[in-house]
């Protein structure tokens, strides 16, 4: 089994403050994962704001350098200073979305010439007639057409067709690797599970792996395989998404869990969360890192 | 393209209602000011000289029927209009009886040209260079060039234009200080003409692009350092668009509109910035000719080259505004 993604132990810290109280934050603490190459899955990272998925995120991306440890897509490391060519074979195998399509898009540039480019760059086609049907063949994956995106501007468009859009650019280079980060957190919740199914779609019959990151338990427990949940830098479980989120083990994981609203709760006005629950999960932050030890089940869970 | 018509035909709309309030007002604040022409006239004329009473009686009547300022206002107003639509505000009354319209066409390219080219200079260069230094924080040379636009910029611009003069007039003299051309050159199309021109033109319009290029460089760091943490310059850069372009049509074409706007705005506030620019170098434009007319109470001048200088800052914002739905196609044009 070759790996197609390898996450060796990667931190990253950032410093905060000013000149005088200037001290480090651990975004990311020795992250630990790897996806392999021959079976796609659905990967998901969970976690709270600030829990430093978007930081993972952009590492493996090669936005952000990590401050120790490596990431290697296909044994290679993933180096942002590589050369043009290194660079670009890696922009082509390893294809972002974001959370945000407005932001996504630059305003004053039309939608189509967007997934024209990315079909002369990746694929180095010139011809017209081929670009057009790489790009219809690109949207009609997910649920668009050449007809419906072509001369239209990013505002003309609704948030859910130009999330479609953007996840049709990401595909254009049939990339064996999409990283999603908050793909569904932007779009109206009736097209959200629209979103969802197109990335489930893309695992089962495309064979992409996904690196799907959310704050979201309902979709992540409906498509991934497998799932990190991250507390502040730090993975506390990681295991099979369904064993882990039907019964999760680690306080933190158990507290998102039960913070999940219910439509039962809320009308009987049951809004709190267990306060020490709260207190049992958020000592566990200040806590020494501990270590994940593997359960009889196969999950790793953090233990202090 | 109907709607880019119709866009177009309402701004026209606009400028002709900001052309005409502008001129009607200059009308009024000529008319109704306490000066009288006739009485500046009569002063002028009557100050080393020793007229017999009648004769001043005589010429106050002369001049009243020739400038026609014994009839209500609101029939001169009608009248003013009526002469203008012909291309005609009178004669001036300190270069008698030249036509004040003239004088301000022979005028008006030398101001024309001035603020053209240093306006084009400053904004092209501040722009860019502001856009470069606001994507490559950390060069050291755009780091530097920017404590020196911050420094530069607050200066008012007849201290800049005073620096020039002093700098380029005295300590080192290798640049005219005064006049549009050189006296020994005949004026046409001829090199030694064109030269001398452009030689003149060196130091007014240095002091206008120094002065004005701060701002510029300044507005656009600021803007492209805030556009170069949007999400979609990071996509395109995860897309492999080159860094190029990812500055061109990605950073700086976000960060013109909102200076395309800005430039509308300062234009007229560059033109009266001209009017002291060309008294200190003597440039023969629009501005020195405002202040003579001023300073000889002759208001068909001073109406003339303000009802020219409305028309044309209107017509230059109005370009401006024509510019805009090219650049951004959130601009409704229906």
């Amino acid at each position: 089994m070759s790996t197609l993604l390898a996450v060796n132990d990667v931190s990253k810290h950032f410093s905060m403050g000013g000149l005088l109280s200037r001290r480090s934050v651990a975004a990311v603490q020795d992250a630990r994962f790897s996806i392999e190459a021959d079976k796609a899955e659905i990967f998901t990272i969970i976690g709270e704001s600030g829990s430093g998925k978007t930081t993972l995120a952009r590492m493996i991306l090669g936005l952000e350098r990590p401050s120790s440890g490596t990431i290697q897509f296909r044994g290679q490391t993933v180096n942002a200073k590589a050369d043009r060519a290194a660079r670009l074979a890696f922009m082509a195998a390893v294809q972002p979305v974001f959370q945000n399509p407005f932001e996504a898009f630059n305003p004053l540039k039309r939608i189509d010439r967007y997934l024209e480019s990315t079909a002369r760059r990746f694929l180095k086609l010139s011809d017209q007639t081929e670009i057009d049907k790489a790009m219809d063949g690109a949207l009609q994956k997910v649920g668009l057409s050449l007809a419906e995106v072509k001369g239209r501007f990013p505002h003309e468009m609704s948030g859910g067709q130009l999330q479609r859009a953007a996840i049709a650019r990401a595909l254009i280079p049939n990339p064996p690797l999409l990283i999603a980060d908050e793909p569904v957190s932007m779009v109206d919740a009736s097209l959200r599970m629209s979103i969802v199914n197109l990335l489930k779609s893309l695992r089962d019959d495309l064979g992409v792996s996904v690196i799907y990151i959310t704050h979201d338990l309902a979709t992540a427990y409906y498509i991934s395989n497998r799932l990190i949940i991250m507390q502040r830098g730090r993975i506390v479980e990681m295991g099979d998404a369904r064993a882990v989120l039907e019964n999760p083990e680690h306080p933190y994981s158990r507290l998102l869990k039960a913070s999940v609203l219910s439509t039962e709760d809320a009308g009987a006005g049951k809004l709190g969360t267990d306060p020490e629950m709260v207190a049992k999960a958020s000592r566990l932050v200040d806590a020494p890192p501990g270590e994940l030890v593997e359960q009889p089940d196969g999950r790793l869970v953090r233990v202090y | 393209m109907q709607g880019y018509f119709w866009f177009a035909a309402k701004r026209a709309a606009q400028l002709f209602a900001v052309v005409f309030c502008g001129i009607s007002a200059t009308f009024m604040v000529t008319h109704l000011s306490p000066i009288s022409p006739v009485e500046s006239a009569l002063g002028r004329m009557t100050a080393r000289s020793n007229f017999a009473p009648e004769a001043v009686e005589s010429m106050r009547a002369a001049l009243t029927e020739m400038y026609g300022v014994n009839e209500p206002l609101i029939n001169q107003y009608f009248n003013f209009w009526a002469r203008l639509v012909h291309g005609d505000l009178g004669p001036s009354l300190i270069a008698f009886p030249t036509p004040a319209m003239e004088l301000v066409m022979r005028a008006l390219p030398w101001t024309v040209c001035l603020l053209l080219t240093s306006i084009l200079i400053t904004f092209v260069v501040g722009n860019v260079m502001g856009a470069l230094a606001g994507y490559n924080q950390n060069n050291r040379f755009l780091k530097a060039f920017g404590v020196v636009a911050m420094g530069i910029q607050p200066i008012p611009y007849y201290i800049v234009a005073f620096i020039l003069l002093v700098v380029f007039g005295f300590i080192w003299p290798v640049l005219p200080i005064s006049g549009g051309f050189a006296m020994n050159v005949t004026p046409g199309w001829n090199l030694a003409y064109i030269g001398s021109v452009l030689q003149h033109a060196i130091l007014p319009a240095s002091s206008l692009v120094l002065v004005g290029f701060g701002s510029w460089f300044l507005g656009m760091r600021a803007l492209v350092s805030n556009i170069v943490t949007e999400d979609y310059v990071t996509y395109a850069e995860l897309a492999g668009v080159k860094r190029r372009t990812i500055v061109g049509s990605y950073v700086i074409r976000n960060a013109a509109v909102p200076q395309l706007t800005a430039l509308a705005m300062t234009l007229g506030g560059v033109f009266s910035g001209t009017v002291i620019t060309e008294q200190v170098f003597n440039y023969p434009g629009l501005g020195s000719l405002l202040v003579d007319a001023v300073n000889g109470g002759d208001f068909s001048l001073v109406l003339a080259v303000s009802t020219v200088s409305v028309a044309a800052v209107a017509t230059a914002i109005f370009i401006v505004d024509l510019l805009h739905p090219l650049l951004d196609p959130r601009v409704r044009t229906d």
